[in-house]
């Protein structure tokens, strides 16, 4: 071995054991958030993005998609959905349960994964799953046909408005699949009425809570981690927006109004009631009106 | 060479080059094993082609046959949409009275209440009350041809 390449290799070897030794510490002393109220940083939130969507891709690269535009497919992929895949995605109009607007990542709105994403990667993901996400690997229950179903119902959502959707509920959800009733919000905060020591809204708060309520899954947010889909408008210069959602005059009151229970404002938005809490919705609307057109 | 002074790894190595017929006479170091060295390339190249079509494709002004862009650009400028909306490529005074029309093509609704499909852009344009009752937006009487091209326009901003 000649000299030059002992030391390359010793070089080498302190650098590794360095990186290494940096990395346990970096572990072992909790430094990363690992809590659900804390998003990703956004480099971290990029890398993740993008190693996701190429594992899927790559894995999804040789299935052959069956024909999806028999009616029938996708009426039963309705059934499928309302009894799997509706509590925690939502629909249009339809917000996804209490317990699932808490996860993070936040699960998708799919009507923008259908706008985005070929039948074959989406038929890979319900199948196999996404680890350390709450998206479980459904092959195990429910059949291959059905999980094309469900693909063939993603086809047509997008071009479902809410009533729609709705009209959709009336005809075909009479099957015997369990789906959910009328969302009870009774496990909600904002079902225990208002305590009487509101603050005013604080805007750095609200940042955060934009998380909690799944806002970041149909709307782009400067400024929020990972909220980057067109689904609702971009919030974007929404403190320099005459309207709310064309309907309502851009006051404080009227935003929090419309955030804390948009179908009681314009009961044809696909915008959900989110059981948003009096407090809540003022530390959004706080957070909504630093979105200048600066922005 | 001698197998008694031949490190197992290597001889893995060697038997699997012979048995792909490469033909390589591993050196001082053994190359990846034949199967990673394989995995590795697929994986490289698979989903390097051209990416699959999306299941349900947002909207394209191609949808709208005989619409023409230009027109509609102008149709705009003269209906005085600007007056209320910013329109990239239409000049105005940056108004915020309804919603910037940016990415108009990449948006999954139209008001908030309407799937975004060319059908349906054409209506919401040629009569907005009749579809959301409360909305802000006027009927401005848009003919069907000039609903059509201001369509063609605002689907190509994506």
């Amino acid at each position: 071995m000649k000299p030059w390449m002992r030391t390359v290799g010793l070089t080498l070897a302190c650098t590794a054991a360095a990186g290494g030794a940096g990395a346990l510490a970096l572990v072992y002393s909790g430094w990363y958030d690992s809590s659900a109220t804390q998003p990703h940083t956004p480099p971290v939130n990029a890398v993740l993005e993008a190693a996701l969507q190429r594992s899927i891709t790559v894995r999804a690269a040789d299935i052959a998609v069956p024909p999806l535009d028999d009616p029938q497919r996708a009426i039963d992929g309705f059934r499928l959905f309302r009894a799997h895949c509706v509590q925690c995605h939502g629909a249009p109009g339809v917000a996804p349960e209490p317990f699932a607007r808490g996860l993070m990542p936040a699960p998708a709105a799919l009507v923008d994964t259908a706008r985005h994403w070929p039948p074959s990667e989406i038929y890979w993901v319900i199948r196999q799953g996404v680890k350390m996400t709450g998206m479980p690997a459904w092959q195990y229950r429910m059949s291959d046909a059905g999980m094309w179903d469900v693909v063939a119902f993603m086809k047509v959502l997008p071009g479902l408005s809410p009533a729609q959707y709705r009209d959709w509920e009336s005809r075909y959800a009479g099957s015997g699949a369990p789906g959910p009733g009328p969302a009870v919000p009774a496990a909600s905060r904002a079902a225990v009425p208002d305590a009487t020591d509101l603050r005013l809204g604080d805007a750095e708060t609200g940042r955060r809570v934009m998380q909690q309520y799944l806002c970041v899954t149909c709307h782009a947010i400067p400024g929020v981690v990972g909220a980057n889909r067109h689904v609702g408008p971009p919030l974007g210069g929404i403190a320099n927006q005459r309207y709310i959602a064309g309907i309502l005059p851009n006051t404080p009151a009227n935003l929090v109004r419309w955030l804390r229970d948009p179908s009681a404002i314009d009961p044809m938005s696909a915008m959900p009631d989110l059981d948003v809490s009096e407090q809540d919705a003022r530390d959004m609307a706080a957070f909504l009106y630093t979105l200048d057109d600066a922005r | 060479m001698s197998q008694a002074k031949t490190p197992g790894i290597f001889m893995d190595c060697l038997s699997h080059a012979g048995r792909l017929g490469l033909g390589v006479r591993p050196r001082g170091i053994c190359r990846l094993p034949a199967w990673l060295g394989a995995g590795l390339l697929l994986a490289a190249l698979s989903g390097c082609g051209e990416p699959a079509a999306p299941l349900a494709p947002p909207a394209q002004a191609s949808a709208l046959p005989g619409a023409d862009v230009a027109r509609g650009r102008q149709r705009i400028a003269e209906y005085g949409c600007a007056s209320c909306h910013t329109i990239p490529g239409v000049r105005g005074p940056s108004a915020r009275v309804g919603p910037p029309l940016r990415h108009l093509a990449s948006r999954a609704y139209l008001a908030g209440v309407l799937a975004n499909t060319p059908g349906n852009l054409v209506r919401w344009l040629r009569d907005p009350p009749a579809i959301s009752p409360r909305t802000a937006m006027p009927n401005l009487g848009l003919s069907e041809a000039d609903a059509r091209d201001v369509a063609a326009y605002l689907l190509t901003l994506r």
